[in-house]
């Protein structure tokens, strides 16, 4: 049997159905536009699978609720856009700190504040690196077609349970709204994929979910199966109970951090598209974009090429943690780098962080409208 | 032939968006490639609308109409026709709703322009305003014969209720109807 299908969908769709595919069982969420649609799918799709999708008062209730699925052992997500992203932003927080994993789903649009509501942006791809106080690293993916809205989003899942922390998979209007085919593994293939987040199958009384190897999650087993457990935002001893000792403390939040930057293999996820002739000769271009953009980048670079100017493009799919050794390969490699993204800086200054060069060009968009394809080919023809 | 770019417009609530993805889904069932994007406004209702329809034999990434390079546009509002008629490339061809759209005197030079009352079409011949997404649908595809007419038909009946199908082959023979005679017209 074929382990893909075919589908016509949206981008907000295929996230919805990516979600009721991977496992999700309960989804809370506040509809705000552009990502509306993935919960009007999930009230559709989860209860048909003996889930739950619930429309809470609020942004900060629906994470709440969701946070509170996770706590209890299910799979689960909430959808929203940039604003809503702001208002679950402290309960983000939480479960980082209590390490629940849960899918946050973002279909961008134009900010700060109300900003844009119908079109299409990426400024929230800082927001996704550190939306709540404190240290913990985020886990941000991000789809750059169809397909991924589905695949990132089942790929979510799975690191949401590995690493036991909110994963975000960024949409944007663009992707979220648009409606075409792709090609996506089969329920089964998906089914297959999944392992579920680790459990002590010990005595009651042997079980400390936060005692655990100085880079690795929590264990946390389901509820309602007789271990007892408490969970806090404070800073917290084996049990989960409040804390101040100096040591459990910074190993806690040291573990937070460790957890993600050692196993960073595990999270890297990049598309190199027509970089494989590259050499590193005079007049090569490599250009970064993700997410929508790179749609047009693709577009740009077949035009680039057929005009004899041989770029290629650079697309992380996981944003955060960023491709720090790939991102650094390749700016090592060619000298002409433009990144292209719908905000100002957000990217380009880690890429400049990673390459530690300060000549790096971009392409910036702040008005809600697409980059179009010539514009970045005028772009490129302008500055090298 | 291998690509075609068509926009409708309209205003929030007219129901074009229902147009391309008819389009994009008969072009995927015929084995190519069909992509449909909307943009609109905060408005719910009223705010320009404009659905842009790609259809190729070649895998799509950029999701947008390239202004300039589209070569049928429909508009059923006046606000819509005016914001988006420039993405329109030299001589290609578009329809308004003479009812609502009022094009000037040099847009008739620079576009092949032909006026169909879409609206009351479906509002009167065929007695169901929603309709008129289907009657847009009949009249872009006789004017540019860009998917094979029976796919058309059929994944429009697929995307309908069965209780408006005889409707909406109605609105669509209306559709073709009234565009084979605008053209016919024309020459």
């Amino acid at each position: 049997m074929a382990d893909t299908r075919e589908v016509i969908s949206s981008g907000n769709h295929l996230a919805a159905l990516a979600g009721a595919d991977a496992g999700c069982r309960f989804m809370a969420g506040y509809p705000i536009t552009p990502s509306s649609e993935v919960i009007e799918q999930m009230s559709d799709l989860l209860p048909k699978r003996g889930g739950s999708c619930i429309q809470m008062e609020d942004e900060i209730a629906a994470v709440a609720a969701a946070i509170g699925a996770g706590m209890a052992g299910h799979r689960t997500m909430t959808a929203t856009s940039g604003p809503g992203i702001s208002l679950k932003a402290e309960n983000l927080g939480l479960a980082q700190m209590c390490e629940v994993p849960l899918v946050v789903v973002n279909v961008m649009r134009g900010g700060p504040s109300t900003g844009l509501p119908t079109r299409v942006s990426q400024g929230d791809v800082r927001q996704a690196k550190n939306p709540s106080h404190g240290d913990y690293r985020s886990i941000t993916l991000c789809a750059g077609n169809l397909a991924e809205c589905y695949t990132e989003t089942v790929r979510a899942f799975n690191l949401a349970d590995r690493f036991m922390q909110p994963v975000f998979v960024l949409l944007d209007e663009t992707i979220g709204h648009m409606h075409g085919k792709a090609i996506i593994p089969t329920p089964e293939a998906v089914a297959a994929g999944v392992v579920p987040r680790k459990q002590f199958s010990g005595a009651p009384e042997d079980y400390h979910p936060y005692e655990c190897e100085s880079d690795q999650p929590a264990v946390l087993n389901k509820m309602f199966e007789g271990y007892r457990y408490h969970f806090t935002g404070l800073h917290h001893d084996k049990n989960g109970f409040p804390t101040e000792e100096i040591e459990t403390c910074r190993k806690l939040i040291q573990r937070l951090e460790d957890k993600v930057m050692l196993h960073t293999d595990e999270l890297e996820l990049n598309e190199e598209f027509m970089l494989d002739d590259m050499t590193g000769e005079e007049g090569e271009v490599l250009i970064i974009a993700y997410g929508s953009v790179s749609l047009s980048a693709k577009e740009a670079i077949r035009h680039l090429r057929a005009a004899g100017i041989k770029a290629g493009l650079f697309r992380p799919l996981t944003l955060w943690p960023s491709p720090e050794k790939s991102i650094k390969k390749y700016t090592d490699l060619i000298k002409n780098v433009l990144c292209v993204e719908l905000n100002i800086r957000q990217y380009t200054e880690e890429v400049e962080r990673v390459s530690s060069r300060l000549d790096i060009e971009g392409l910036f968009k702040v008005n809600g409208r697409p980059i179009s394809p010539y514009e970045i080919v005028s772009k490129v023809k302008e500055v090298f | 032939m291998s690509k075609t770019l068509m926009r409708f417009t309209g205003v929030g609530g007219q129901g074009v968006l229902l147009a391309g993805e008819i389009f994009a889904a008969a072009k995927i069932a015929t084995g190519g490639e069909g992509l449909k994007t909307a943009t609109y406004t905060s408005q719910v209702r009223g705010g320009p609308t404009v659905v842009d329809i790609q259809l190729d034999d070649q895998e799509i990434y950029y999701p947008y109409a390239n202004d300039g390079e589209i070569g049928f546009m429909l508009s059923v509002a006046n606000v819509s026709y005016n914001s988006f008629k420039d993405g329109v490339q030299p001589g290609g061809i578009i329809v308004v709703d003479p009812n609502l759209v009022h094009p000037t005197d040099e847009d008739r030079k620079m576009w092949k322009i032909f006026e169909i009352p879409i609206i009351t079409i479906a509002k009167e011949e065929v007695g169901n305003v929603i309709t008129q997404s289907v009657v847009a649908l009949a009249i872009a595809n006789t004017m540019m014969n860009a998917v094979d007419k029976k796919t058309l038909v059929d994944t429009m009946l697929s995307k309908v209720p069965a209780k408006v199908h005889a409707a909406n082959l109605k609105a669509y023979d209306l559709g073709e109807k009234y565009a084979k005679e605008a053209m016919a017209k024309a020459v």
